[in-house]
């Protein structure tokens, strides 16, 4: 857990959460990643659950986010909903906010997630006592837009095992700071990796702890040629700021961003994987679920079997929040790889 | 003993439900009456979705029953089904086919619902609405079931909080659900009818709010192995039907007779237990047998708990928006809590049981918190980890073993 902010810090553990709210309130967003760390939580939540949530958890006990000033969650999931009513029962942080994110798009959803971001704005600047208006998000948005737009720039040259530890210190840094890497990064344009003829894989799937699957699979010279993670390329594109009330912009780009498992619309999630298989050209698909992520054990058989029909093998990883690949799993993606490989 | 084929044209056909009726009432003659007019709706509901009199619509447990009946259908709940294939002792075969599809860390009753498709044997929806509330499985997997059969699916997502904002969400959602759903189902929309059922339903509510303050009773009349499979089923089916409001009104009877006489279901009662969950294992099993063996009485299940309020005639969407709302195992853990210390209180409760079931995340995620608000009031409190639909996960031993601790501890 990085110290020595100068502004308030706020963990977060979701990307359906408008940082762009926090930043405007000069609050500095901290995505709280937690190293492997459940054991301590097992007596707190159940065998079956989530180990990114028990990590958390876990971390939570230990006093690691002391030093934080608040942790806002999201209905994401069931995992995430019972974390923010563990973490208020055995280890309230001054600040425990969750906000209430629609699983669906639409005029309904976008004009009642507006409702809640409005909520969310005016309960983060009474507890911070600071003010956040339109002008100051409107400005966040166009700093977030620099990231997301440097980010997709980086992600054409750069390696994804790479990509996805440059976001993962991108979580944990001041937006500014991470611009101007991602600016030097870009213009350098450094491919740091050599160019591979190996197999093209795209990975999708659910949080895992670091990037241990795409170095595994760079590793046995093949190449993640999109990581559809959130922590990865799942970024989304630029938020226009075309309307007048930049909340406005938020709520409707949030819930049309490119889907997570946990929004309803399958066939949006399948559509979406299935156009960047082809934009891509990827010739398999590595889904990584973590142990217990109901949205992505409920959505696999049905990307299964779109993918049965594109012709496009598909290996699923059911995976701790290790941090490192076991043998099985090594072993597995290896063969994977070999088939994707005979010409 | 029957070819398998046979078995499917069986389950098919309508003429087979009034027949079966039949047999059961000559087999099953000492069963209570509210027990047999539970086992006729089933028989009844099915006849007619098998016959197609009216559209079918599937819809998960907490979707209100009502709206089904509102807008002229027939509900089937494949979550209930899936408890009955349980009961019948052949759950194992159809979660066992599903398993090639969904990671057997997932739900069995959903993993049953999808063996049971796959082999076609349920009642063709015409349509599936289904809600968000209670947890992701009914979020995806619903979805996943209208792409396998290719059948409209209309979805509620209930807002995490409940506040004002929070219903008119809720409010505008049902609203394009009942405009859509009427016109995928071509039934125009009756504000009669819809209304006759939130008035059914409001008198059966008006009896399972009877019921539960009767089962407060000592001894315990009426016991939570019956309140987790009939009682709580029709309440989640039945309710907005003639049959809903029948059955509830003879079992408030049935046990009104049992309070009067002084009976309870068990000769000897030397401790009371509250079992929590909206489920109990349902394919063969010892665990109330375990309780009933030691004079345990469970009189009340936390899944029976009447958390929603009158509902209005006059205003049936917003009143089913506030059903929605109130459910207990959504939003904050303290709505759940809240209701567990006051069933404690209201049932006088010696010692409280967790089932943790194999694939809930929602419910069991709750657990050590629940676990820990009753350990501070000195209520002694037992998780117990299993599988409500996959004998497959039942460890006879071990839960005997767990059980008998506790108990001991109590008696």
């Amino acid at each position: 857990m990085p110290r020595n902010y100068v502004k308030p810090v706020v963990g977060w553990t979701c990307t359906y959460l408008p940082l762009e709210i926090l930043e405007a309130g000069e609050i500095q967003p901290l995505r709280i990643i937690p190293s492997p760390s459940s054991e301590k939580a097992d007596a707190y939540l159940d065998p079956n659950y989530c180990p990114y949530i028990k990590s958390v958890l876990g971390e939570a006990l230990q006093k690691r986010y002391s030093s934080i000033s608040g942790i806002v969650l999201i209905n994401t999931c069931d995992g995430m909903r019972r974390l923010y009513d563990a973490l208020r029962f055995y280890s309230p942080p001054s600040f425990c906010y969750l906000l209430d994110v629609p699983r669906v798009e639409g005029p309904i959803a976008t004009s009642y997630f507006k409702e809640r971001l409005k909520e969310f704005k005016e309960d983060v600047g009474s507890h911070f006592q600071i003010e956040i208006d339109s002008s100051k998000i409107r400005k966040a948005i166009q700093e977030a837009n620099i990231t997301r737009g440097l980010l997709r720039k980086a992600s054409s040259f750069m390696s994804k095992a790479n990509l996805l530890k440059l976001m993962a210190q991108g979580w944990e840094t001041p937006r500014n700071s991470f611009n101007r890497k991602l600016e030097e990064i870009v213009k350098n344009q450094e491919k740091n990796h050599p160019p591979r003829n190996g197999p093209r894989v795209l990975l999708s799937g659910s949080l895992i702890e670091g990037s241990y699957i795409a170095e595994l699979v760079e590793e046995l010279e093949g190449e993640v040629i999109f990581a559809d993670l959130c922590i990865g390329d799942r970024i989304g594109d630029a938020i226009p700021l075309d309307c007048e009330d930049p909340l406005d912009a938020l709520s409707r780009a949030y819930l049309s961003k490119p889907p997570c498992a946990r929004m309803w619309n399958l066939e949006k999630r399948i559509d979406y994987i299935r156009a960047l298989i082809k934009r891509e050209g990827a010739q398999g698909l590595i889904y990584q679920q973590m142990k217990f992520c109901d949205p992505y054990l409920y959505e696999a058989p049905a990307l299964k079997a779109e993918l049965d029909n594109m012709a496009i093998p598909f290996l699923p990883l059911e995976l701790e929040y290790s941090g490192k690949a076991g043998g099985r799993t090594r072993t597995r993606v290896q063969a994977f790889l070999e088939m994707l490989d005979v010409p | 003993m029957f070819p398998e084929y046979l078995i499917k044209k069986l389950v098919h056909m309508p003429v087979t439900y009034p027949i079966s009726g039949l047999i059961f009432d000559v087999l099953q003659r000492k069963e209570s009456k509210a027990f047999k007019q539970w086992v006729h709706f089933l028989l009844k509901t099915y006849r007619d979705a098998y016959h197609g009199k009216r559209p079918v619509i599937w819809i998960n447990a907490f979707t209100p029953s009502e709206l089904v009946y509102g807008l002229g259908g027939i509900p089937a709940l494949p979550e209930i089904i899936s408890a009955l294939v349980a009961y019948m002792g052949i759950s194992g075969r159809f979660i066992s086919n599903a398993n090639t599809y969904l990671s057997t860390d997932t739900c069995s009753f959903y993993r049953c619902v999808l063996g049971l498709v796959i082999e076609d044997y349920l009642p063709r929806p015409d349509l599936i609405i289904s809600s968000s509330h209670l947890c992701d499985g009914a979020n995806k997997f619903f979805r996943y079931l209208a792409q396998f059969l290719g059948c409209p699916h209309l979805f509620i997502d209930p807002p995490y909080w409940s506040d004002e904002r929070g219903k008119r969400y809720l409010i505008s959602q049902i609203k394009e659900v009942i405009k859509r759903a009427s016109s995928i189902i071509d039934i125009p929309f009756s504000k009669e009818r819809m209304g006759k059922a939130i008035k059914l339903s409001i008198e059966a509510r008006a009896y399972i709010g009877k019921i539960n303050k009767l089962r407060q009773a000592v001894p315990a009349p009426f016991s939570a192995r019956d309140g987790l499979s009939y009682f709580t089923g029709m309440n989640i089916h039945s309710l907005g039907s003639k049959e809903g409001l029948l059955f509830h009104k003879t079992l408030y009877e049935e046990i009104k007779q049992k309070v009067e006489n002084k009976e309870g279901y068990l000769p000897r009662e030397r401790c009371r237990l509250l079992w929590l969950h909206h489920i109990r294992p349902y394919y063969k099993n010892e665990i109330f047998d375990i309780f009933d063996r030691k004079g345990a009485a469970v009189p009340f299940d936390e899944m029976s708990y009447l958390y929603w309020g009158d509902l209005d005639p006059d205003r049936s969407i917003e009143s089913l928006a506030e059903k929605i709302l109130s459910n207990i195992w959504a939003g904050p853990l303290e709505r759940r809590t809240d209701a567990i210390l006051k069933m404690v209180k209201d049932y006088d409760i010696d010692g409280v049981i967790h089932f943790s079931h194999w694939g809930c995340r929602q419910s069991c995620g709750g657990a050590g918190v629940i676990g820990d608000l009753l350990k501070d009031r000195d209520i002694p409190y037992i998780v117990l980890p299993g599988d409500g639909g996959d004998p497959q996960n039942y460890s006879p031993g071990q839960t005997r073993t767990r059980l008998e601790a506790f108990l001991e501890m109590l008696i």
